[in-house]
C-alpha cells in the first residue's frame, strides 16, 4: 500500500533539508547509528553504550550537568557581558541597571550567579562519585588528574567572577581571598600583586578578574574539557563494574 | 582429613599419601570465570537510550535553575567601599574552609601549603591505588562503605573538638593558634614558627594519622579501602570547615550560633 506524500515528507525529502540531515527517522538501528555519528555534537557520544552507563543512579549526572551549567554560565555570561563595563566607575551602576533596567537582566544575572555555585558543588560531587566508584583506577588515571584540575579551574572561575559587580561583598571576599594567596611562604607578595596588578584591590584587579573570568579561564576549562571527554571514550567509556 | 581417612580403612576412603597430601594456604580473590550475566557485553543504542536521559535530566535541571532564579535574588550589597571593613570579612564560602584554617596557625601553612598539598595528593590517588578490584560498586564493599560511615564520624567528632579546643583552652592569651595548645608554647616563649607551624603540621598529621591507625585496627582494610578512609576525611573536612566558615563565626571570626549572623553571611 502506497501512503500518500504529506508535507513532512516532502519537506524531509527535499535536497535541501538531505544536505543538512543526512539520516532519516529514527526508528530503525541504523538511523538512531547515524544520527549519532553524522551530528557534530552528539558524535561526543559512541553509537552503542553499556546498560550500566545509562542508570542514573550510578553517576547522578553529576559531570553531565556539570557540563550543562558551564553551558549555562556561557550563554546568561554573553548576555551579561553587554551590559558590564568593567570599570571601577561603571561596574556597579552596570549591576544596578542589569537588574532594574535590562530586559530580563535580574534573571539572567540571578541564572549565572546560582549556576556558578552549582556548578562548585556539582564538580566536587562528581569528583566524589568517581571516587568512590573506584573510577580513576586504571586505565583512567590521566583523567583523574585532568578531572582535578577541571576542579582547580573551576574554583577559580568563580573567584574571578566574584570581584565583578563590585559591591562590598566582592571587594571584601576577594580582599581576603588574595590575602590567603599572599601568605604564600617567600613568594607571597609577589603572589598577592600578581592577583591584584597592584598593592591593593582597584582598577587592575578588577581589569584582570574580568580578562580571567570571561576569556582565559573559559579556554582553559574548554580546553581541558575537550581532554577530559576524550579520555573518557578513549579509556572505554564511564566506569562499570568489572 | 589424613587422620579420618586412617580410621576407617576400607571403607570407600582411600588411604591419602602425606608427600602428596596439599594443605589450604591462602583464598585468593579473583574473578570467577563464568558470570552469571556479562554486563560488559549488555550493550544498548545512545540514541535513544542515553540521549533520551540527558535530555530529561538537562530540562529538570534548567526548570530547577529558572524557577530558583525567579524566586531568589543574587545578592547585590552597597558599592564597594576600601575604606570600610565589613565584620566579619569572609571570602567566598568555598575558600571559607581554608579561612577556618587560618585562624588556628600560620597564614602560609592555613591558605598555600596545606591546600597544594592537598590537591596534589588527591591528582596522586590513582598512581597510589591501582588495583582495579571494586570499579563501578559504590564504596568499593560493604566493608568500604562501613568506612566512609566510621571516617565520617571521626571526622566531624575530632574537627569539632579542634575547634572547641582552640576557642576555649586560653592559657593567658586571647589569640587563637594551633587549635589552644599552640598558645601554651607561645607562652613558654616558643619562637612563632614552633607554636604557628610545627605544632599545627604535627596536630594535623596526628589526626590523618589516628585515622588510618584506626581504620587499620577496627577494619584490617586493603590500600583501596585505605584510600578510601583518606578521601573520605578529605571530603567531610572540606564540609566541615566550610560549615563553621559559613555558618558558625561572627563579628572577628569569634564563634557565633547560624541565626546570631548579620544578615548578608546567611
Amino acid at each position: 500500500m502506497r501512503r500518500e506524500q504529506t508535507l513532512a515528507d516532502r519537506i524531509t525529502g527535499s535536497a535541501v533539508w538531505r544536505s543538512v540531515v543526512r539520516h532519516g527517522y529514527p526508528d530503525t538501528q541504523r538511523n538512531q547509528a547515524l544520527i549519532i555519528a553524522s551530528n557534530v555534537f552528539l558524535h561526543i557520544h559512541p553509537v552503542k553504550i553499556k546498560r550500566y552507563a545509562t542508570k542514573v543512579t550510578y553517576t547522578f549526572c553529576l559531570g553531565g550537568l556539570s557540563f550543562f551549567m558551564f553551558l549555562v554560565l556561557t550563554m546568561t555570561g554573553v548576555l551579561l557581558m553587554f551590559y558590564y563595563v568593567p570599570s571601577t566607575d561603571q561596574a556597579y551602576q552596570n549591576m544596578r541597571d542589569i537588574e532594574s533596567s535590562v530586559t530580563f537582566g535580574q534573571l539572567m544575572r540571578n541564572m549565572h550567579r546560582w549556576s556558578a555555585q552549582g556548578m562548585v558543588i556539582a564538580v566536587f560531587l562528581h569528583m566524589s562519585r568517581v571516587f568512590f566508584t573506584g573510577s580513576y583506577k586504571p586505565p583512567r588515571e590521566f583523567n583523574w588528574v585532568v578531572g582535578v584540575l577541571l576542579l582547580v579551574v573551576t574554583f577559580l572561575l568563580s573567584f574571578t567572577g566574584y570581584l565583578l559587580p563590585w559591591d562590598q561583598l566582592a571587594f571584601w571576599a576577594i580582599t581576603v581571598g588574595t590575602e590567603i594567596g599572599g601568605a604564600a611562604p617567600l613568594l607571597g607578595d609577589r603572589v598577592a600583586f600578581l592577583l591584584r596588578g597592584d598593592y591593593q584591590i582597584g582598577q587592575s584587579t578588577l581589569i584582570r578578574f574580568y580578562t580571567l573570568h570571561v576569556i582565559f579561564l573559559p579556554l582553559v576549562a574548554a580546553f581541558l574539557m575537550a581532554v577530559h571527554f576524550w579520555r573518557i571514550r578513549k579509556d572505554g567509556g564511564i566506569s562499570g563494574p568489572l | 582429613m589424613a587422620e579420618l581417612a586412617q580410621q576407617q580403612p576400607g571403607q570407600g576412603y582411600t588411604p591419602i599419601d602425606e608427600a602428596k597430601r596439599q594443605r589450604l594456604l591462602e583464598l585468593v580473590r579473583g574473578r570467577a570465570m563464568a558470570r552469571p550475566t556479562d554486563l560488559a557485553e549488555d550493550e544498548v543504542m545512545v540514541w535513544p537510550s542515553l540521549v533520551v536521559v540527558e535530555a530529561v535530566s538537562a530540562t529538570v535541571f534548567l526548570l530547577g535553575l529558572v524557577a530558583l532564579s525567579v524566586l531568589v535574588n543574587a545578592p547585590l550589597t552597597a558599592r564597594a567601599n576600601p575604606n570600610q571593613t565589613p565584620n566579619p570579612s569572609k571570602a567566598p564560602w568555598y575558600f571559607l574552609n581554608l579561612q577556618e584554617l587560618l585562624l588556628h596557625m600560620d597564614a602560609g601553612l592555613a591558605g598555600v601549603i596545606i591546600p597544594t598539598l592537598a590537591l596534589t595528593a588527591l591528582a596522586a590517588i590513582p598512581y597510589f591505588d591501582r588495583s582495579p578490584l571494586g570499579v563501578g560498586i559504590l564504596g568499593g564493599s560493604a566493608k568500604g562503605r562501613k568506612i566512609i560511615g566510621f571516617t565520617v564520624v571521626y571526622t566531624i567528632v575530632v574537627s569539632i573538638a579542634f575547634v572547641l579546643a582552640d576557642e576555649y583552652i586560653k592559657v593567658g592569651g586571647s589569640t587563637r593558634r594551633g587549635f589552644g595548645f599552640g598558645q601554651i608554647l607561645q607562652n613558654q616563649g616558643y619562637p612563632e614558627w614552633v607554636y604557628s607551624q610545627v605544632w599545627p603540621s604535627f596536630v594535623i598529621i596526628a589526626a590523618i594519622g589516628g585515622l588510618v591507625a584506626l581504620v587499620k585496627r577496627r577494619f584490617q582494610p586493603t590500600r583501596r579501602e585505605l584510600v578510601i578512609a583518606l578521601f573520605t576525611g578529605f571530603v567531610a573536612t572540606y564540609v566541615m570547615l566550610t560549615l563553621f566558615g559559613t555558618s558558625f563565626r561572627g563579628e572577628a571570626q569569634a564563634l557565633t550560633w547560624p541565626w546570631d549572623l548579620p544578615l548578608e553571611h546567611h
